[in-house]
């Protein structure tokens, strides 16, 4: 039981990641429609592009701000594709070409960062915070976690009580209402996929001392960022940061499981079964189809 | 099978057999085996292309389902199963099926953006488990056995190629069947393709049932390829990369699934011709992909498009086949119990409520067989609710239908269709690339060729082989009503079939409603603005007003009430003068 | 630059004569038909790695022979093909270079998973391979391949013996990342040492994710009282392994990397770590550039402005074998010829490699069966046994 609680606390570090991306990709679909497979691509960019800076000789805090900035250019420059030729699309394209995007992203990624060879990523954060369970919970853990909590409230602050954040929605939920209400659509759709890439580098930045640090891994993380946005429903960011707390965690915990730990891997596909077939008993229709 | 079909499979042995025998005879033995792997990669893009690009859901996890079908292939041959690699790929195929039906099942209710992310995970989880399993048979060095005939490069390239033409053979005969209909009728509108009967969770999971049977076999078809496999060959990535390729080339097609395994086997090739460095292939597919999302139409639309115009401007002939001419209809209904004599439809009090908002409430009517029945009111008093109550569209309503007597409570949208409650929509939602004949047969299952262009002509529609994006927005409503009505179902209910005709065309759309009892035997609900519409073909009428039934009677009695004037047709008067 | 020349070309002579002088006798060496020697490379160059250091380190040692005018006259061309990691493109490759390049053996290649692929392929055409960088299992498992390196698996034997011959741990744990059917090439070296050793391994994990975090693993180690720890990550693991253990604040555990974690960018991105870090390396220390047994190595490659790595030490020991061969062979050289001489070759030492190389005819290679250990030092790799680690059994 030691041993499980144990490494409960050990998959904290995960658990804040899956839940800060989980909750930026809720944030992207309600605000402008997209299921975005790139969303942890865009943040390794930006991540990778500090160090690039850093070893121009930037220093680190610059640096950091340069690659948040990258970053958000990176999101911004998706927008732009998603808003100049999809604007009008489904849901279903709108996903698709976010899939198809994200395979050139990583191979041109891999390419300009070279493979596996590893690069020095600073720790933003660094030292551990405190211990728990035989455990030292770092900084970068605790912060991640904090940082999708805070991120989680504003959201749902920004989109229930602002007038931008009801325009947001009218904008995602029918493009062409809210071009008649007088909504500037196509700024405000780049502005969010700015803003969630700028998130989702921070967080990125945060986090990869802790990862495997190559492209691919870091962009991959997408997946069990969708599968906690999916706990959500796409729509819930309470939800979705639970479902990303609840991946890493038990994760973490199945390391400690012989006979289940080589395969945790498939923990995030599991959620999602579960939560899929338990959330969705009854018919749904698309909307508008 | 239909002559149409029958020619277009003959066209499509030929092609294949010309080819192959060019690639055979001609070509070196390095460039037959890469020819090999064009031909392995186009079957595995086939199946994708029947989930994507024909049923219109993102599957990210193909090549997991080829593994799944490799590691089955390697696994028999180890214990040297009977039958040998021909028999062994079917049954790596048949392997991957329920793989397939159980990523599907989850998925089934939901919106296809959900499936895009369970078949990302999927082929992330396979990877894991993938990676901690050797393939069977290599550390012991035992290659996955050929068999004698096809052990050559020459040879296993043939053995390949005719699974690839009996897949392709097997998907056009589908494509033409009420299947490939229906999965382009998900694809357009599940709830349009639900209201023609079409069960959408067994569609899809039919669609991916199919599609991972294909790839196991392309799977299968690798490892006696390769003699060994390693899990890159079915890693995620892979999986993104073929999506990329059959998005870009046009899957659903058999020449653009070739077309997608020449991009994937050849560019690696120019490129190492050319010194380029081999990531480069993946950027251009994505690229690729997303300007043919853009543009909406992949490589092999583009080649189709080019030779017909090319054909045309050489002014060849086309090929055209001969369109049947009908003119018996099919014949109407029969009741099951001509001595009930009841009303076909009994709706008591319904009532149907949004949150806070009362859309409907206590609404009784019923429509008597053999009549038609207009229901009108203002816009937003309710009619469209109503009949997506009536029709199964809503999670939940008050009150009772009946048909023929029987409660319709607890039944899908599907299944009312199937027992005899059909609708049609306010706009129209066929699927652009079916045609006109193939759409009667998706929403009139058993009509002979004949009464299918009998009903055709009855309605005033194109012929059968004419394809519905050709067709224009009034026409295409009345080819809504042909398919409905040629079901012959117990009640048709008809969403405002007037909207956008011109007033002749209305006029003439109001004969045919009229005759609809008498001739398919169905007892028909109308909802409409058109007034001069509903007093040609209504023998009873219904108003409503914010949701309520206001009056109810004969046309010529209902309207002349104070009340019906005062709610709609003051409006009505309005709307003519304006 | 004349100078350089001018040694490479005594190095080369030197080279000649002494294998001359054995089969003088006899005859001229090798011949050739239209003037050329095709071989060739199967790396992995773009995608997840990149190990073209390798070839192109051959491709250095080819160069400064054909500069030279070649092997008894005969020029070798020498063809590098990428595999971008994805086996489809490796075959393609493999079946490229045998089929229209018609090379006469693979040598100097570097890949994830070329020997896995085209293994098979090599052993239906009767091809070999020399391969510069054995990665995958089936490098160690095949009759169509012997490496230069001592590869993963023999390394963690080696590694293994040296925690509790030099270290003198008690609790020697592995914690192995498994992929593509390694386990049970890992299971069999840890069963080597525990042979040799006469000890139990304490903790044997094999269950290490490829990517994702490692808290809970180190945890492990440290919860089971580990005082050595194996592990077998590439360079991006080794980094975020020892990271996390600092994160932790794990005291008192030496951790042992396989050679993939010996590279100047490890030793740069932990240099701030204090964590006991040892390495154990396929051929003699490359950051020791003063040491005799490099110099060749980095006179040629210096002179082909190529970097001084690990990967390239062996390339440049794959190609120098080749030559050897080459010369070797009296008459033509065709693919029968180099692999008839490759299969009766005899044991051959080089300076570089503990252990002499040697293909032979068995039904798997491991000629290479010694390790030097480096240890971390402030962001500088330093050799912590200044004589070949070499495994008793392979004595």
């Amino acid at each position: 039981m030691n041993a499980l609680l144990t490494s409960a606390v050990a998959g904290l570090t995960a658990a804040g990641a899956y839940a800060l991306l989980g909750v930026c990709a809720v944030f992207t679909f309600r605000l402008v429609a997209v299921v975005n497979f790139t969303g942890a691509a865009i943040g390794t960019a930006g991540t990778f592009s500090m160090i690039g800076f850093i070893s121009l000789g930037v220093p680190l805090w610059p640096a950091v701000v340069l690659g948040i900035l990258v970053g958000t250019l990176a999101g911004a420059l998706i927008g732009l594709v998603m808003t100049q030729w999809f604007s009008e699309a489904t849901a279903t394209t709108k996903a698709a070409v976010t899939a198809a995007l994200l395979v050139g992203i990583v191979a041109l990624g891999l390419r300009l960062t070279g493979g596996q060879s590893p690069k020095e990523f600073p720790t933003l954060f660094p030292g551990s915070a405190f211990r728990l369970a035989g455990v030292e919970v770092t900084v970068a853990s605790v912060l991640t976690v904090v940082l999708a909590l805070v991120f989680t409230l504003l959201a749902d602050a920004f989109l229930n009580r602002t007038r931008t954040g009801l325009h947001l929605r009218a904008l995602s939920e029918r493009p062409m209402a809210a071009e008649l209400l007088g909504v500037r659509v196509r700024i405000l759709a780049l502005l969010v996929w700015a803003v969630t890439g700028a998130f989702t580098t921070f967080a990125l930045m945060i986090i990869a001392p802790q990862r495997s640090p190559d492209f691919m891994s870091l962009s991959l993380l997408v997946v069990p960022a969708l599968a906690a946005a999916l706990v959500g429903a796409f729509r819930s960011f309470p939800l979705a940061l639970a479902g990303g707390l609840t991946i890493g965690i038990v994760e973490g915990m199945s390391s400690a499981i012989d006979g289940i730990s080589q395969y945790r891997g498939i923990l995030p596909f599991f959620v999602i079964l579960a939560v899929l077939l338990w959330s969705q008993r009854g018919a749904r229709w698309d909307e508008a189809r | 099978m239909k002559r149409a079909d029958l020619t277009s499979c003959l066209a499509l042995v030929v092609v294949t057999a010309v080819a192959g025998l060019a690639v055979y005879g001609l070509l070196p033995s390095y460039w037959v085996f890469l020819a090999t792997a064009v031909v392995i990669t186009a079957i595995s893009l086939q199946g994708l292309g029947l989930v994507t690009g024909r049923a219109g859901m993102i599957a990210l996890c193909q090549m997991s389902f080829a593994g799944v079908g490799a590691w089955t292939v390697g696994w028999l041959n180890v214990i040297e199963a009977p039958g040998g690699l021909p028999v062994w790929v079917v049954l790596g195929g048949l392997a991957a099926v329920p793989f397939g039906v159980a990523i599907g099942l989850p998925a089934l209710r939901l919106r296809g953006i959900n499936l895009a992310i369970v078949t990302l995970a999927f082929a992330a989880a396979f990877d894991v488990i993938l990676a901690t399993i050797t393939f069977p048979g290599q550390t012991s060095f035992l290659s996955v056995a050929r068999p004698e005939l096809f052990d050559s490069d020459e040879g296993y390239f043939v053995f390949a190629l005719l699974f690839y033409l009996a897949v392709a053979l097997g998907l056009s005969i589908l494509s033409r069947s009420r299947l490939g209909s229906a999965f382009l009728a998900i694809r357009h509108s599940e709830r349009a393709a639900a209201a023609l009967g079409v069960s959408i969770p067994l569609t899809k999971l039919s669609a991916f049932a199919i599609s991972a049977f294909i790839a196991g076999l392309s799977g299968g078809l690798l490892a006696g390829y390769l003699g060994t496999l390693v899990s890159e060959n079915f890693s995620m990535m892979q999986s993104l990369a073929l999506f990329a390729v059959a998005t870009m080339a046009g899957a659903q097609l058999a020449e653009g699934a070739i077309i997608g395994g020449m991009l994937v086997t050849l560019f690696p090739e120019l490129l190492r011709r050319l010194g380029l460095p081999q990531d480069v292939g993946n950027v251009l597919f994505a690229l690729g992909a997303v300007q043919a999302l853009a543009s909406g139409e992949t490589m092999a639309e583009t080649l189709r498009r080019n030779l017909a115009s090319l054909t045309a401007r050489l002014g060849l002939p086309r090929f055209a086949p001969s369109a049947p001419v009908g003119t018996v209809l099919p014949p109407p209904r029969n009741r099951r119990d001509p001595a009930a004599a009841g009303p076909t439809l009994v709706i008591d009090r319904l009532g149907v409520r949004y949150g806070q908002v009362v859309a409907l409430s206590n609404v009784s009517l019923s429509v008597p067989a053999g009549t038609v029945v207009g229901l009108i009111g203002p816009n937003g008093a309710g009619k469209s609710t109503f009949i997506d109550a009536v029709t199964g569209f809503l999670p939940a309503y008050e009150g009772s239908v009946r048909l023929e007597g029987r409660p319709l409570e607890g039944l899908p949208a599907h299944e009312r269709a199937r027992l005899g409650v059909r609708r049609t929509w306010q706009t129209t939602r066929i699927p652009p690339d079916l045609s006109v004949g193939a759409y009667l047969d998706l929403a009139a299952p058993g009509l002979s060729p004949e009464e299918s262009a009998a009903v055709l002509t009855w309605i005033g529609c194109p012929s059968p082989e004419t394809l519905v994006q050709a067709v224009d927005a009034g026409t295409r409503r009345l080819l809504d009503v042909a398919g409905v009505v040629a079901a012959r179902p117990a009640v048709v209910l008809l969403d405002e079939p007037a909207a956008g005709q011109s007033y002749d065309q209305a006029l003439r759309l109001a004969r045919r409603i009229a005759e609809i009892p008498k001739l398919f035997g169905s007892s028909v609900l109308l909802v409409e603005h058109d007034m001069d519409l509903v007093r040609g073909a209504c023998s009873q009428i219904t108003v409503c007003d914010f949701g309520q039934v206001i009056a109810s009677g004969p046309p010529l009695r209902v309207l002349e009430e104070p009340v019906v004037k005062k709610a709609y047709l003051g409006i009505a008067l309005e709307e003519d003068a304006a | 630059m004349k100078s350089i020349s001018m040694l490479l070309g005594g190095v080369a002579l030197a080279c000649l004569a002494g294998l001359s002088a054995t089969t003088a006798a006899e005859a001229a060496g090798p011949t050739c038909k239209d003037g050329v020697i095709r071989l060739g490379a199967v790396s992995t160059i773009t995608g997840p790695a990149d190990f073209s250091e390798v070839p192109e380190a051959a491709a250095a040692v080819f160069d400064a022979v054909n500069a030279k005018g070649g092997l008894n006259g005969c020029k070798i061309e020498y063809t590098i093909s990428d595999d971008k990691a994805d086996p489809a493109v490796a075959a393609q490759a493999a079946r490229d270079l045998i089929d229209n390049k018609e090379v006469v053996a693979l040598v100097g290649s570097g890949s994830l998973l070329d020997c896995a692929v085209n293994a098979t392929t090599y052993k239906r055409k009767g091809v070999l391979s020399v391969q510069g960088l054995g990665v995958d299992a089936a490098c160690f498992n095949a009759p169509s391949v012997a490496p230069v390196n001592v590869g993963p698996y023999t390394l963690s034997t080696a590694m293994a013996y040296y925690a509790t011959n030099q270290l003198k741990a008690e609790k020697v744990c592995g914690f192995f990342i498994i992929i593509g059917g390694t386990q049970e090439a890992y299971k069999g070296a840890i069963e080597t040492w525990e042979k040799i050793s006469g000890k139990k391994i304490h903790l044997l994990d094999m269950t290490l994710p490829f990517q994702g975090d490692l808290t809970p693993y180190v945890i492990k180690a440290r919860d089971a009282g580990c005082d050595a720890v194996i592990q077998n990550a590439v360079e991006p693991g080794v980094v975020q392994w020892v990271k996390t253990a600092d994160a932790q604040k794990i005291t008192g555990i030496n951790w042992l990397f396989l050679a993939p974690g010996y590279t100047q960018e490890v030793a740069k991105a932990l240099a701030d770590s204090t964590q006991p870090v040892y390495v154990g390396t396929e051929w003699e220390p490359f950051t020791e550039t003063g040491s005799a047994a490099n110099k060749d190595w980095i006179a040629t490659m210096t002179a082909a402005g190529k970097p001084l790595t690990a990967f390239s030490q062996g390339g440049y020991l794959a190609a120098t074998v080749m030559l050897d061969v080459l010369s070797g062979i009296n008459g033509e050289v065709t693919r029968e010829s180099v692999t008839e001489a490759l299969q009766k070759m005899q044991p051959k030492s080089y300076e570089l490699a503990g252990t002499p190389y040697v293909f032979g005819e068995g039904d798997r290679h491991a000629p290479m069966q010694a390790t030097k250990v480096m240890k971390l030092d402030k962001g500088k790799w330093t050799v912590e046994t200044p004589d070949w680690v070499v495994l008793p059994s392979a004595n």
